[in-house]
């Protein structure tokens, strides 16, 4: 019954219809209001031509314009399979009554035009299925077809994640009461009058967050996905600090402010000469502290570290320039791919060093883990 | 407006205003005057979304509401907000008046000391339907959104003091979006939805020629070759058909009649609008 086209319908506002419920069929979020106005769109002088009739719907059917595209096919699968033996079928259709009519439709439907559709459906169907499994998935086995599918979660995950992030935050945003001693006070100058009203301000600030991404060849796999975390946290935190380092540190909060990531990326590689390199964390962090610690360890952020702990240098540095920073952050928060692996214990010196200034130690081996940083960031 | 039968008369009416618009957009605009349903227009900036809710209120010949959104976007900024301070001089000048309190009250709290925004406005006016246009409502807030909801589907706005107002003449509006971030789902279904985009080079020469009918042939097509051209690359910010008019708009200011490497030289700030962008376009000049 869903899936009667054009010719079988008898009259046009039938047809209208169940053109409506065909694009339901295929996946089309169209309600009982969205045919109504079809009809009276109908009824509105636009039927006069079929371009025009064909973009009236277009504007009260899509909502975005990967939904324009899909509904530019669907149109002409319903309206236009008309097969041209349809004359000479009308006759066997008289005798033969419905029967013929079933074969006919079933015919369409099986059809050459059809099978675009039909495709569609099913990779949306098994893309349910996949994207939980993706989502689980170690980042460093990805194969490339893999990857960019991943890589399209991701960009909806973190967008998702960014937004959630901001309503949370935004519950703390109304005016505050009114400050009664202030209002008072300044009111003395108009004769005791209150005038001017003063609020309490009751929003916290916000947050700051420092990130620290290690590039080195070790995390390699990771790292071009834990950059797109990044970007996606940049869009919460306004006021985030990024830096990545291996044998040197680099500050890329500049770089983050392109929309685009591939050029995020690119501008980030050009600079940065010691991408999947070795590491030398220790000396890194003293690099931080050093240059950017007086401004940025100012009213205890929270200090984000991405690495894998797999240190080339001296892992007391490591040790005590992390104490340091721990003792001005509010928290410090290590996330380490490697702990997703099975029998993984922080055994590395330069890891076992800076663990006793570490308030979290967490995996970051796939997205699912990356997400649920989430809920340990609005709550800081 | 009763007399608008087809869209082939908005067609011709655009046209005469400057506006080129294609029989999509037609058509949703159409549309938004027929069914009275919002119109949603989403498209990267510089495209006409705007200018879109301008020329239809001149076709209307009705007032133009504008509501600009931003991040932070409240009630009392585009609803209502009572006036407190010249609430505080009422009752001051009330006080020798032998009104009961339920008057004072009710005097305090009326028309007068109520100062509309653009939602409230939009509502309240009595002439004819005014064009409403919230102008990127995607950079607002999704409290904002939720709010925008209620307004849209029933046109009408409750204030504590006062009751529920309804809208004298429903308004046509037109929401624009960046497309920075998704909307919501309720929020389109109440909406017609049109996307524009950068335009082909043909209607783009149409635009500008519109727009600059002093313009030779030879350097609106350089100008726009060019544009087009820009657009393909991986720019921070893609230039608009906005950005398109101005350009030609400064190389005919300047006398140029050839967009060569001099020119380019001079008139490149107007636009593209990013130094990284600038930098990359002026070093592949230089290769070329």
């Amino acid at each position: 019954m869903d899936k009667i086209q054009a010719f079988q319908t008898n009259s046009l506002s039938e047809g209208i219809l169940a053109f409506a419920r065909f694009a339901r069929s295929h996946g089309m979020n169209i309600g009982i209001q969205e045919t109504q106005e079809a009809l009276r769109a109908a009824s509105a002088g636009l039927l006069t031509n079929r371009a025009l009739f064909k973009n009236a719907l277009k504007a009260l059917f899509c909502t975005s314009p990967e939904e324009g595209r899909q509904f530019e096919k669907l149109f002409i699968l319903f309206w236009d399979t008309n097969p041209l033996d349809l004359e000479e079928r009308k006759n066997e259709m008289k005798l033969e009554g419905s029967i013929s009519k079933k074969t006919n439709s079933s015919l369409v439907m099986l059809g050459v035009g059809n099978t675009e559709p039909s495709d569609e459906e099913a990779s949306n169907v098994s893309g349910a299925n996949s994207e939980e499994r993706l989502k689980k998935i170690d980042l460093s086995l990805l194969n490339v077809m893999e990857a960019d599918e991943l890589e399209e979660i991701a960009k909806k995950l973190c967008r998702q994640m960014a937004v959630r992030m901001r309503r949370r935050m935004k519950q703390h945003r109304r005016q505050g009461q009114i400050n009664m001693r202030r209002t008072i006070r300044k009111s003395i100058a108009s004769g005791g009058e209150p005038v001017d009203l003063f609020h309490r301000l009751n929003t916290p600030k916000k947050q700051r967050l420092i990130v620290l991404l290690d590039v080195s060849g070790s995390m390699d796999k990771y790292s071009f996905f834990l950059l797109r975390f990044i970007c996606a946290l940049r869009e919460h935190f306004r006021q985030l600090e990024a830096f990545v380092f291996s044998t040197s540190l680099k500050r890329i909060t500049n770089a983050l402010d392109k929309q685009n990531l591939g050029t995020v990326l690119k501008n980030i590689s050009e600079h940065a000469d010691n991408w999947s390199s070795g590491t030398r964390i220790g000396e890194c962090l003293e690099q931080f502290s050093d240059s950017y610690g007086k401004r940025m360890l100012n009213g205890s952020p929270v200090v984000l570290i991405l690495s894998d702990g797999l240190d080339t240098g001296d892992a007391n540095l490591l040790g005590t320039e992390l104490q340091k920073i721990h003792r001005r952050a509010k928290k410090v928060i290590w996330l380490n791919p490697l702990k997703g692996s099975k029998g993984y214990a922080p055994l590395a010196k330069g890891m076992k060093a800076a663990l006793p200034s570490v308030d979290d130690f967490r995996s970051a081996h796939n997205l699912e883990s990356l997400l649920e940083l989430e809920n340990i960031l609005s709550n800081a | 407006m009763e007399n608008l039968q087809n869209p082939e008369q908005l067609i011709r009416f655009l046209d005469e205003h400057q506006y080129v618009a294609d029989e999509e957009m037609v058509t949703s605009l159409y549309l938004l005057l027929k069914l009275n349903k919002p119109l949603l227009l989403e498209g990267p900036p510089g495209v006409g979304k705007t200018e879109a809710a301008l020329v239809l209120s001149q076709w209307l010949d009705t007032k133009l509401i504008r509501l600009q959104c931003y991040e932070g976007l409240d009630l009392s900024t585009s609803v209502y907000e009572w006036n407190y301070q010249k609430q505080l001089l009422g009752i001051r000048l009330q006080e020798g008046s032998d009104l009961s309190v339920a008057e004072k009250e009710k005097q305090i709290f009326s028309d007068e000391y109520l100062l509309k925004r653009p939602l409230l406005s939009a509502i309240t006016e009595t002439d004819k339907p005014p064009v409403l246009l919230i102008d990127e409502l995607d950079r607002s807030d999704e409290e904002f959104e939720a709010f925008l909801l209620e307004l849209l589907s029933a046109f009408q706005i409750t204030i504590p003091e006062l009751g529920t107002i309804k809208a004298v003449h429903k308004p046509y509006v037109i929401l624009t979006s960046n497309r920075t971030r998704e909307l919501s789902d309720a929020l389109k279904r109440r909406c017609l939805y049109h996307w524009i985009d950068y335009p082909d080079v043909a209607k783009e020469m149409k635009i500008v020629k519109k727009r600059l009918p002093g313009i030779e042939q030879h350097l609106l097509e350089q100008v726009v070759g060019h544009v087009h051209q820009f657009r393909q690359r991986k720019l921070v910010k893609v230039p608009g058909v906005s950005e398109t008019i101005d350009w030609a708009e400064s190389l005919m200011a300047l006398g140029l009649r050839d967009v060569n490497k001099e020119a380019i030289d001079k008139t490149l700030g107007s636009i593209l609008k990013s130094t990284e962008d600038i930098a990359m376009v002026k070093a592949d000049l230089i290769a070329y």
